[in-house]
């Protein structure tokens, strides 16, 4: 991941810049509305994800960019039903599931609350970075 | 209904305060998939190199926006010169 960071930033103009978006570690989860009737089980994906956190510390920390601005955005992926959310992230998900008891859990919140629709939330760290160096090493023009 | 990605916008708003405008810049985006995140932004952008391994997803996202030069390889399989690129944008695949 630290590879594919150093190879953006020799692709990458001395004024341009590198946008990072990836879930936060954080289990995404389903919800009726607000109300968390479970987890989907993502397999590796919150290791993966906190790796791909942990590669672009090491390419601030080795001077290849700057962190210009961060921020945490939700993202919700909607279903009519629990069961086309769980075959949705079967089909897209690498490794991904919703377990029968949040299956089961969602169907019984539904039952009293029909008109709104299942939803699976995940948190969302967006990152823009600033190269510091250009391919040759010297210091980019931003840089003092 | 279909299954609906992000109805609310959030993934752009968010990419929006990062990047002010997509105006005459060269974009590379890594993990475009069918395309959710490019379509969004193509249109003003100078030029758009896609990629992603998903050989059907970057097959739907070509048919769409055939301005964009999408391509199914990997990140590994991308060569381009140095310092020719504006934006590099890491869709949900660093």
């Amino acid at each position: 991941m630290v590879d594919a960071l150093r190879r953006a930033h020799r692709m990458v103009k001395s004024n341009g810049y590198v946008v990072d978006l990836h879930p936060s570690a954080a289990r995404a989860c389903v919800e009726i509305g607000s109300n968390k009737t479970g987890y989907v089980d993502a397999g590796d994906a919150p290791l993966r994800h906190a790796a791909a956190g942990a590669a672009l510390a090491v390419a601030v920390n080795e001077r290849l960019f700057a962190v210009e601005h961060s921020l945490i955005f939700t993202f919700y992926t909607y279903g009519d039903t629990i069961e086309e959310l769980r075959d949705y992230v079967v089909e897209n998900w690498r490794n991904g599931r919703i377990d029968d008891e949040t299956v089961a859990r969602t169907r019984e919140v539904l039952r009293v609350a029909s008109a709104v629709r299942p939803r699976i939330r995940e948190d969302v760290h967006i990152v823009k970075l600033r190269p510091i160096t250009d391919v040759s090493g010297n210091a980019s023009p931003s840089t003092p | 209904m279909a299954v609906d990605e992000d109805p609310e916008g959030h993934e752009i708003t968010a990419l929006s305060t990062m990047v002010y405008s997509f105006d005459g810049c060269r974009v590379v985006e890594i993990g475009c998939g069918d395309g959710r995140l490019t379509r969004r932004y193509a249109d003003a952008a100078e030029s758009v190199v896609a990629i992603d391994p998903d050989v059907e997803a970057v097959a739907e996202l070509a048919a769409e926006l055939p301005r964009v030069d999408s391509r199914a390889i990997g990140y590994d399989k991308l060569i381009l010169p140095a310092q020719s690129v504006d934006i590099v944008l890491f869709a949900w695949s660093l």
